[in-house]
């Protein structure tokens, strides 16, 4: 035999060749030192091949996480088990009768016996072949799942399912993930591969976004700022889910968008939520479900443009002891999107932004407008709210809503009171408006909110020039406090008209109106009603000298006293009597008063103003006259001796 | 007396799942070693291992019963494995850097037969560079086999599979087998000196 060659040597070496031609090679290389020292380079030449030798040491972690991995999928079902005699019998039957219809029913599964761990069958048509039936039919396994993975993505995708959004998706395996393999005939109903799809270019394969089932509003007094809870029934299909939400022409915070099911939330996972390029206001979740059927989910975001105030209508009894106080609500929807059948809550206390939500929203600003529906129906508009008229009559707040400014509109129906059942939370307080209101896009809703009865008020006129000029204002004062009848509550910021009870038939005078800022629990609130055109004060000078001049040494005058003689006019028209306070200012902190004629109780209030206090009756006039120092200069020394 | 794994996989069509577990470990390490070797990134081959043992579970109906299911099991795992391949060849080339510096899973690359390049004394930190280093190099000389041959090589000379049970596996002929092994060894005794050579 002649010297072997390295392919040879190869071959015999790793043993590539008939045992017969083994044998001579062997024969020949125990005979042959040359062969051997060739075969021993070349084993030197193969020898790093030995540095990959020896499996790796599986972590066990991995292990676990293959088992948890394979076990949350589908596993085989098991199928009706028959013998492939019986097998073969029926098929020559078949053959005889040759009917495409019974064909067909041979692609009829048999019936499904679950395999542990597997919580639904899949459905195959078509199989019918048993465990116990492949393992009696030879080489079909191997040759099985070899198809099965040669198959093209496209065909891994199609068949068996009834679901046309999910034969729409995007064929697993195109972006090269092997986990989105699925086996040929597995239906996609029953298959959830573990990576996402791309997302969709298109709308065709969204989940449309039906109807609201349910809305809830928590509006935030002190930002345009509203949280929205809505409630929708989504039909979910086995797989990934493209779910679109658009928000054109809203004001939705795309960034507070959430979405959580409200069922099924062990079968329900909430994948992303996705901002297609060059779409605007638009958005897409994607979910993976492991159910198909109707699910109820809750969709959160913020919005601006919803916002609400406070109103308030105090109605005075005849005597002005006592005051009705009424609450009312009003609730505008600005945000571009209607709300059908909301339960709306208010919110009131400061919020803390961190972020620029309020940008997004059109701040609402102050009314300029009011309109009171008469009772006829008719809507009398009244202007600016500081210019309201005596003998504007309510009809007790059946209806009453402006759409800030230009969009006014009349709700003609007189809808029933509703409460608003209020409830604190820490530094704010949550007032829910019972049963639930429809807010369309544009309009306002004005909803009664409380009203209480024979509060204690006190009527208090003022005359201090210093502050309103030479005119009486009028005050009504009381406390939000149990004393008063309130105290329940605070009381939003807001604005508020005083009414007064004109006659027997209750026919309503309107008496003032003014702004107030928060009132909280125990605080004392006064009611600016403006100018008692009824009730005048005039100040009058009856008297003026100088005296007491000081000079000094070049006999220039040093100092002097002013002395004035003031009478003080009060004429209450009122058929009511009233008490007044009158603030005096004298323009420097060096002055002496006294009284010269009248009952009047004097105060100094400050240092520079005397403040006197007294009752008039009804339809009466009344005087008091003091006399005021003023000391100048030098004088001021004997001030203060 | 162990059973067999064609008792286990059928325990497990039984409704015994604890038996499709002990396959999952019977073959978890000489799976992970032929897809790694095969893979040239490790993270990839825990990947495609656990996609070897999900595809098992879910089609263990189709096995047959007269067949090897380790037999059965490499195929799936092949298939995989050539199908990763297939893909990584048309994306960009990327190296893990756990390949490049040595193996992921400790133990990895263990050898379980003397090395004739180690020392047997405790490896300095230049002999353990330079242990991977080879090791590197070997599996780039590996890589640049034919997909075929290299697959061959692997499953008859690090998994100790029969040239009838890679023909089994890759479902072709023995004569075929034979071939692929004869050139991959070809190519590798002209190609290991190449790249070995300033490491020896």
């Amino acid at each position: 035999m002649n010297h072997l060659k390295n392919e040879q040597l190869i071959k015999y070496q790793f043993k590539l060749v008939s045992n017969e031609k083994y044998r001579a090679m062997d024969d020949h290389l125990a005979g042959c030192q040359a062969c051997r020292a060739k075969l021993d380079e070349l084993h030197g030449k193969l020898s790093p091949l030995s540095l990959l030798q020896g499996d790796p040491e599986v972590p066990e972690s991995l292990i676990s996480q293959t088992l948890a991995h394979v076990k949350s999928a589908p596993a085989a079902k098991s199928i009706f088990k028959f013998n492939l005699g019986w097998l073969s019998a029926a098929a020559a039957v078949l053959a005889v009768a040759g009917g495409l219809k019974i064909a067909q029913m041979m692609n009829d599964p048999g019936p499904e016996k679950p395999l542990p761990g597997t919580e639904y069958a899949l459905n195959e048509p078509g199989n019918q072949d048993g465990p116990a039936n492949r393992r009696n039919s030879g080489t079909e396994g191997v040759d099985q799942i070899r198809k099965d993975l040669n198959d093209s993505p496209s065909a891994r995708i199609s068949g068996g399912s009834a679901n046309p959004m999910a034969r729409a998706l995007p064929a697993p395996g195109l972006a090269g993930i092997p986990l989105m393999k699925s086996p040929k005939n597995v239906a996609i109903e029953d298959y959830v591969p573990d990576t996402e799809p791309f997302a969709p270019a298109s709308n065709i394969e969204l989940v449309t976004l039906p109807r609201r089932e349910d809305v809830q509003l928590t509006i935030y007094n002190s930002a345009d700022l509203t949280l929205v809870r809505e409630r929708r029934n989504l039909t979910m299909n086995t797989g990934w889910n493209w779910l679109q939400y658009m928000w054109a022409n809203t004001l939705i915070d795309p960034t507070s968008l959430s979405l959580e099911p409200l069922a099924k939330k062990d079968k329900i996972s909430i994948e992303q939520l996705v901002f297609p390029p060059r779409l605007r206001e638009l958005a897409r979740w994607l979910i993976k479900s492991q159910v198909e059927g109707t699910v109820p989910f809750e969709i959160t975001y913020f919005t601006s443009g919803l916002s609400w105030r406070a109103f308030y209508m105090g109605t005075l009894a005849q005597d002005e002891e006592t005051m009705t106080l009424s609450g009312y609500v009003r609730v505008t929807n600005k945000s571009g999107e209607a709300y059908e059948n909301a339960q709306t809550r208010l919110v009131v206390g400061k919020v803390h932004l961190l972020d620029e939500i309020a940008k997004l929203a059109r701040r609402r600003h102050a009314y300029n407008e009011d309109v009171v529906a008469m009772d006829d129906g008719k809507m009398l508009r009244l202007g600016d709210s500081n210019s309201w008229r005596f003998g504007a009559v309510f009809t007790n707040g059946d209806a009453l809503m402006d759409s800030d400014g230009d969009d006014l509109a009349l709700f003609d129906s007189h809808f029933a009171k509703k409460e608003i059942t209020k409830k604190g939370l820490s530094e704010y307080f949550l007032y829910t408006i019972e049963g639930k209101e429809t807010l369309p896009d544009g309009w306002g809703k004005r909803l009664p909110s409380f009203e209480i009865e024979d509060i204690p008020v006190k009527s208090l006129y003022k005359y201090n020039e210093d502050l309103y000029g030479a005119t009486t204002v009028r005050f009504v004062s009381f406390s939000n406090d149990e004393e008063h009848n309130l105290g329940e509550t605070p009381l939003p910021n807001g604005s508020i008209k005083i009414y007064r009870n004109a006659d027997a038939e209750n026919h309503l005078a309107y008496t003032g109106g003014t702004s107030v800022k928060y009132i909280p629990v125990n605080e004392k609130v006064e009611l600016n009603l403006g100018t008692a055109r009824l009730v005048k004060i005039e100040p009058k000078v009856m008297d003026f000298v100088t005296e007491n001049y000081t000079f000094d040494k070049h006999k220039n005058i040093s100092g002097w006293d002013e002395v004035r003689t003031w009478t003080i006019t009060i004429d209450n028209t009122r058929r009511l009597p009233i008490d007044i306070e009158i603030t005096r200012g004298f323009g420097s902190p060096y002055w002496d008063l006294a009284l010269v004629d009248g009952e009047v109780a004097a105060k100094k209030h400050d240092s520079t103003h005397e403040r006197f206090t007294l009752s008039v009756g009804p339809e009466t006039k009344r005087a008091f006259t003091y006399k005021v120092r003023t000391y100048t200069g030098q004088r001021i020394e004997a001030y203060s001796k | 007396m162990a059973r067999t794994d064609e008792v286990l996989l059928s325990a497990y069509q039984d409704g015994e799942s604890g038996a499709f577990d002990e396959l999952v470990r019977r073959y978890a390490g000489s799976l992970l070693g032929f897809l790694t070797r095969m893979c040239r990134d490790s993270q990839q081959a825990e990947d495609l291992f656990q996609e070897t043992f999900k595809k098992v579970y879910e089609k263990s109906h189709t096995f047959k019963g007269k067949g090897r299911f380790k037999s059965w099991l490499f195929t799936i795992a092949n298939n995989l494995a050539l199908d990763h391949i297939r893909k990584a060849g048309r994306g960009p080339n990327v190296i893990s850097l756990e390949i490049a510096g040595g193996c992921k899973s400790e133990g990895c690359c263990k050898t379980t037969a003397p090395l004739p390049l180690e020392d047997s004394s405790l490896p300095s930190p230049a002999d353990t560079l330079l242990l991977t280093e080879q090791k590197a190099r070997v599996r780039a000389a590996l890589a640049k086999l034919p997909v075929n041959q290299r697959t061959t090589l692997v499953m008859a000379y690090y998994q100790g599979m029969s040239y009838k049970e890679v023909a089994e596996v890759k479902n072709c002929s023995l004569g075929t087998v034979k071939s692929q092994m004869y050139r991959a060894l070809k190519t590798l005794s002209t190609l290991l000196p190449e790249m070995m050579g300033g490491l020896e």
